[in-house]
């Protein structure tokens, strides 16, 4: 009990280390479920939509990138199969005006629907099913989306599907039976077939049909004898496999976000071991009493890590709120970059689960926890007598250093060669980097008494005494310093690993931009490149924009997904010239070789898509086409950064062999010399006519490409902020606490003599001393950091391959945050030191 | 005569204007509930739709032209029931109906998609097994696109999915009937000699006193039929006589009335009658109770409201609805000399489809201007458990 009071009224007189202990602990936590929050939010969001879409159909037909024709559902009814499928005409538009916001378009037969999905199950639901059917545009919305529209029923809407400009009128309200339901709704207008179609464009197309079967042998021959009818390219998958192949692409994106939150919460746990280190110094007297009047140790120590626990716990409390705004504001940035990278997801908002609270909890209050078991132990192994003096705990650090520091070689050697063991899981690799940022962060404390060291005559010499005092005082009290500088390091060499990886990335993205992007002005169908929904240009404009006056040359593209149940392949069809093949850099192949054998009937793939695949020069790849399936000799590996999921690139003339052409969706035009670019795409969108396109010159669309990327890193740079923030947090709070306790120490320096300018510079000194060196410690760890973030996790998790540049700047800014970090967290003790009268403190005791 | 086909009529029409709730209802396995009759009641009698034509004069029928379909009139039917007989004496009744439903008035516009259809069929198909003890129902329902449903003259044919009516080019006669749905199907050829009889005053049958509260309605009263019956695996060759009953219009049902039992009955003295009483919602017999009595040679006259009476002697429960359904009648026409005792073939023949009704294959002995007779026939119960509440 005593124990207990003594805690609690030690924290409360100290509120300071109090409020930074908790802001460590609570930023951390914030950073961990933020990104879980938003992760699990846009996953389950994603899941569900899939779930409700797919309703109660346990398998789907479906056809190539454009989807099914549409008699083929008429021939299934009439072969009496009516019961058991359902048509599906799905797709997203974009509502102009409200940038961002896309809607989901599912069109259904209402006639065949009964058996798969249950949106209405209330009689009065309003739905007037003729006018659903026989009004062209006609959607129903759920009452909260149509009224976040600004919609009423009856009222229309214009949208944006591809390029086309469409309308849909609202004509009746969702009612979804469960709240599940109406979540997976939110951003879905459900149509009629027709509607659909002719909002998305896909006249005489449907995107799939949904099948309904049984399970055992009545379903399985249901199966079969629909397999009969299918015509050629169709195919049935089980409808499971589409969600789990659509949550397997963001898999690796979830996971390196998840990584550097933990990492945020890792620094975070810096701040809780400072805390707790320096209340249980700040005790030891009364510690060192306890014991002596017989308290045990078993005591003690459960008192400190009770305290932990309870300092974790409050910790966690505040971070959980922060954490879910910070959530609800990154769900955004989230989604937006799923949505850039993979698939559109719609959601709104985040929903909180138990697991995502319970591992919050967890880490924030274990964590704590676990950062005080060395002060705790500190606090209790001393005999009684011993920890009574504070240099007992110095001592007692000094003494473990070297056990440390070689602990920490150890993991750093371990994380190292976890690098080098070839494997294509993602998991080791961040597991060796994290091996790597605990080995480093053990030998900090050992490192910066050496290094120290090493500038105290440097020191001395530009300061004089109190140089040489600075210098002195951080080896003699670095359970703290140290501490506090392995966290700054982290936390500083984060940003320097992470920026290298990011800025390499864009750097390497750029290059490739610049080779690949050849076309002087181009024309596309669709603004961004993972647009829902691009349809093809109008042929006679293709041909009318390719023989524009100034025009030298043209190339003619067009991208579709395959669907199949392993997954998705996109298919980049090429309509160009043989030199062509120099806007392309070969990883395996050269450019002749491989356009000769594209020209016989090869595709070439991309470099993830090889990755991920394990695919070589030579290999046979294995596709479906809408004549069955087909070996397709592999003729060589190029560098595309468009897509992390790989493309498989083809010939139209091969394309047009296996597949139905679907036409053009982009084209790059080569203008002759000295016909200025602005000129040309003004001829260009003269052609246009009101019909819908994008012209753009080479330059826009580089930007607009570099400028998703960096979309694509928002998240990262906020975790990336979180961080130092916390890292600065932790330098405040040790260098606070260190002079804190010095406070007599200062008293009598300054009762000898020491002016209040020289105690100023005295602690500016050591803030200094720590900033500078965490600086420079941090830049080796950065450099790993980046190099097992572009060589290890992005390889294994995306399949790129990117040059490493390292900007010098990048480092001298580390090194400059460290230093501006600590002088700032040294500032208010300084100030303070500087400014009280000696004799106040030296009157404490 | 509108009133006669009016649940199948209130399924289709409740279907497409309330709307979503039977689309989405969940599995179709799940028995559905019965449309709550507010619903059905007042969308039925809303004032009249516009942009249709009205039934308003009776008007000669043109065939083969009027075995088509009339689209410009908001609902139409064919109405097939029938009663069979296997080698062995096993005895089958079957029900195949088709209903056209127009979404919206002639003349819209053309979609660009090909699903953008004009008019929705939908169909009920039932077997019952009397043998067996046994009532199979099944429903279609689809629209006028791709092929999928329709109908039409030159050939007559009429048609939703792989269930099927077809004709003649010329006549009607023989149609032939396929449909199959889980554990029943039918492929039968119908022919008949008679010549379509009018109803109502010369095809025109008024429900009402308002002009064009009407229909045009014609029945091919006894048709020869033969073909199979199949029940589970086993297929019948069977051989019986067929009802057929066409109509089509665009007005709707009053709301004064909650029900009506309607019989249709082949006596061996080679009469055939059909008589259908209405339920006033006050428990009093409507006045626009009619009905029709057809001879061999192909005369016929038509029954009013005083003309025939009709007393229920028992009831049956149904089991999966609970609804109460009157299930053994005396049907008397006094002035033509018959009084007929009318049995269920088989209790329970409740169609639990949208709308639940119970439609099912009867059979009848008594006295026929003095000398005994038997028939078979069909008789439908609507309205039961609606407004009444179960």
């Amino acid at each position: 009990m005593i124990l207990r009071l003594a805690g609690l009224r030690h924290l409360s007189r100290h509120p300071v280390q109090l409020l930074f202990g908790l802001v460590g602990v609570a930023l951390g936590v914030a950073a961990v479920f933020s990104i879980d929050l938003a992760n699990e939010s846009a996953r389950r969001a994603f899941r569900i939509s899939v779930d409700t879409v797919a309703g109660k159909a346990t398998h789907r037909i479906v056809g190539g990138a454009s989807g099914l024709p549409e008699e083929l559902y008429a021939v299934l009814r009439r072969r009496g199969e009516s019961r058991t499928i359902a048509p599906v005409v799905e797709g997203y538009a974009r509502i102009p005006g409200s940038p961002g916001s896309v809607l989901h378009i599912l069109g259904i037969d209402p006639f065949a629907e009964a058996p798969f999905r249950s949106y209405t199950p209330e009689a009065a639901a309003g739905a007037d099913v003729a006018r659903l059917l026989t009004q062209p545009g006609a959607v129903l919305l759920l009452e909260g989306t149509a009224s976040r529209l600004g919609l009423s029923p009856g009222g229309s809407l214009p949208l944006r599907a591809g390029r086309e400009q469409g309308k849909v009128v609202l004509s009746g309200f969702l009612r979804p039976p469960d709240e599940v339901t109406r979540q997976a709704l939110e951003s879905t207008a459900v149509a009629d077939i027709s509607t659909a179609q002719e909002l998305l464009g896909m006249e005489g197309r449907l995107s799939r049909i949904d099948l309904r079967v049984p399970e055992g042998e009545t379903g399985e021959g249901a199966l079969s004898r629909i397999r009969g009818m299918l015509p050629r390219g169709a195919e049935i998958v089980p409808t499971a496999a589409r969600g789990k192949a659509m949550e397997r692409m963001t898999r690796a994106f979830s996971m390196n976000l998840q990584a550097m939150s933990l990492l945020s919460l890792l620094v975070g746990m810096f701040l809780v071991y400072n805390t707790m280190t320096f209340s249980v110094l700040q005790r030891r007297q009364l510690v060192g009493t306890l014991r002596a009047l017989g308290v045990t140790r078993g005591e003690v120590f459960r008192q400190v890590l009770s305290e932990a626990a309870l300092l974790g716990a409050a910790g966690t409390l505040l971070g959980l709120p922060f954490g879910y705004y910070l959530g609800k504001f990154l769900l955004g940035m989230v989604t937006r970059s799923i949505g850039d990278l993979y698939f559109v997801v719609t959601i709104r908002d985040v929903a909180p689960t138990a697991a995502t609270f319970l591992k919050a909890v967890f880490l924030g209050t274990c964590g704590s926890v676990a950062a005080s078991l060395w002060p705790a132990h500190e606090a209790t192994t001393a005999p009684p007598r011993d920890v009574m003096r504070r240099s007992a705990i110095e001592k007692g650090v000094a003494s473990v250093l070297p056990a440390v520091s070689a602990a920490g070689a150890g993991l750093l050697l371990l994380g190292a060669g976890v690098q080098f063991y070839p494997s294509r899981s993602v998991l080791p690799a961040f597991f060796g980097l994290f091996c790597l940022v605990a080995g480093y962060a053990l030998i900090t404390p050992g490192a910066v008494a050496l290094l120290v060291r090493a500038v105290q005559p440097a020191l001395a010499v530009l300061f004089g005494t109190p140089g040489k005092m600075a210098a002195r005082s951080i080896p003699a009290s670095i359970s703290r310093t140290g501490v506090a500088t392995a966290a700054l390091v982290v936390a500083v060499s984060a940003t320097v690993g992470i920026g290298i990886m990011i800025d390499s990335f864009r750097r390497t993205v750029s290059e490739w931009l610049d080779y690949t992007l050849l076309g002087d002005v181009y024309v596309s169908s669709f603004e961004d490149r993972k647009e829902p929904d691009r349809r093809p240009l109008p042929p006679d404009l293709v041909a009318s924009i390719t023989s524009v006056s100034g025009v030298k040359g043209s190339v003619l593209f067009n991208r579709r997904m395959l669907e199949s149940p392993e997954g998705f392949t996109e298919l980049f069809v090429m309509r160009v010239p043989a030199e062509s093949m120099r806007a392309f850099r070969f990883r395996e192949g050269d450019p002749d070789e491989v356009w000769d054998a594209l020209s016989r009937g090869a595709v070439m793939v991309s470099d993830p898509y090889a990755y991920r695949h394990g695919l070589r020069k030579g290999d046979a790849l294995r596709l479906r086409t809408d004549k069955g399936p087909r070996d397709f000799p592999v003729a060589g590996v190029y560098y595309d950064y468009s897509s992390d999921q790989g493309i498989v690139a083809i010939l139209g003339a091969t394309h047009d062999l296996y597949w139905e052409d679907r036409g053009v969706d982009s084209v790059g035009l080569r203008l002759a010399p000295g016909v200025p670019v602005e000129q040309a795409i003004g001829r260009v969108r003269g052609m246009l006519g009101g019909r819908p396109a994008v012209v753009r010159s080479n330059r826009a669309l580089k930007d607009a490409s570099l400028e998703v990327f960096d979309r694509t890193f928002g998240v990262t740079n906020v975790l990336r902020a979180l961080t130092v923030l916390i890292a600065f947090a932790g330098v405040l709070n040790a260098l606070m606490a260190i002079q804190f306790e010095r406070g007599r120490e200062h008293a009598v320096m300054r009762a000898v003599g020491l002016t209040p300018m020289q105690a100023f510079g005295l602690i500016s000194g050591e803030s200094a001393v720590i900033g500078g060196i965490a600086g420079c410690l941090a830049v080796p760890l950065g450099l790993a950091q980046s190099l097992v973030l572009i060589h290890v996790v992005n390889r294994r998790s995306f399949g790129w391959t990117m040059q490493t540049f390292i900007d010098p700047w990048l480092l001298l800014q580390a090194v400059a945050l460290a230093l501006a970090a600590s002088v700032l967290a040294g500032l208010y003790p300084a100030a303070r030191l500087a400014g009280s009268p000696p004799a106040a403190a030296l009157r404490e005791e | 005569m509108f009133r006669r086909r009016m649940p199948a009529a209130a399924a289709l029409a409740a279907l497409l204007l309330a709307g979503g709730w039977l689309l989405w209802r969940g599995g179709s396995d799940a028995p559905a509930p019965a449309a709550p009759a507010g619903t059905v009641t007042a969308l039925l009698s809303e004032d009249l739709p516009t942009g249709f034509a009205l039934a308003t004069a009776p008007r000669p029928f043109r065939f083969p032209d009027d075995h088509g379909p009339h689209p410009a009139f908001r609902h139409e039917w064919w109405y097939f029931t029938g009663n069979l007989k296997a080698a062995d004496g096993r005895r089958f009744g079957y029900q195949l109906t088709f209903f056209r439903f127009a979404l919206s008035p002639p003349g819209a516009p053309r979609r660009g998609s090909r699903w953008g259809a004009d008019q929705a069929y939908m169909a009920h198909f039932t077997v019952t097994d009397v043998k067996g003890n046994a009532f199979r129902h099944h429903e279609r329902i689809g629209r006028e696109a791709l092929g999928m449903a329709g109908a039409g003259v030159r050939p007559f044919r009429v048609w939703i999915d792989d269930w099927s009516a077809e004709g003649g080019t010329d006549s009607l006669t023989p149609i032939r009937l396929c449909a199959s749905g889980e554990g029943a199907s039918v492929d039968l050829v119908l022919r008949s000699d008679r010549p379509p009889v009018p109803q109502g005053e010369g095809g025109l049958s008024r429900k009402g006193s308002d002009p064009g509260n009407a229909s045009h309605y014609y029945s091919v009263t006894r048709l020869a039929t033969r073909g199979a019956v199949g029940i589970g695996g086993t297929s019948y060759d069977v051989e019986g006589s067929s009802w057929l009953d066409r109509e089509w219009g665009t007005s709707a049902l009053g709301d004064e009335h909650s029900g009506w039992d309607w019989f249709a009955l082949h006596l061996s003295d080679g009469r055939d009658l059909m008589y259908y009483r209405l339920r006033r919602r006050d428990g009093v017999e409507g006045r626009f109770s009619s009905g029709m009595l057809a001879a061999p040679d192909g005369s016929f006259r038509t029954l009013a409201a005083g003309d025939a009476s009709v007393e229920v002697l028992g009831h049956w429960r149904s089991p999966s609805s609970g609804v109460r359904y009157p299930a053994r009648w005396r049907l008397r026409v006094p002035s033509e000399g018959i009084e007929l005792s009318v049995v269920p073939r088989v209790a329970d023949q409740e169609l639990r489809t949208f709308v639940r009704y119970w439609e099912g294959a009867v059979s009848a002995d008594g006295v026929s201007l003095g000398r005994p007779v038997e028939g078979e026939g069909y008789v439908e119960l609507t309205g039961y458990g609606e407004a009444a509440g179960r």
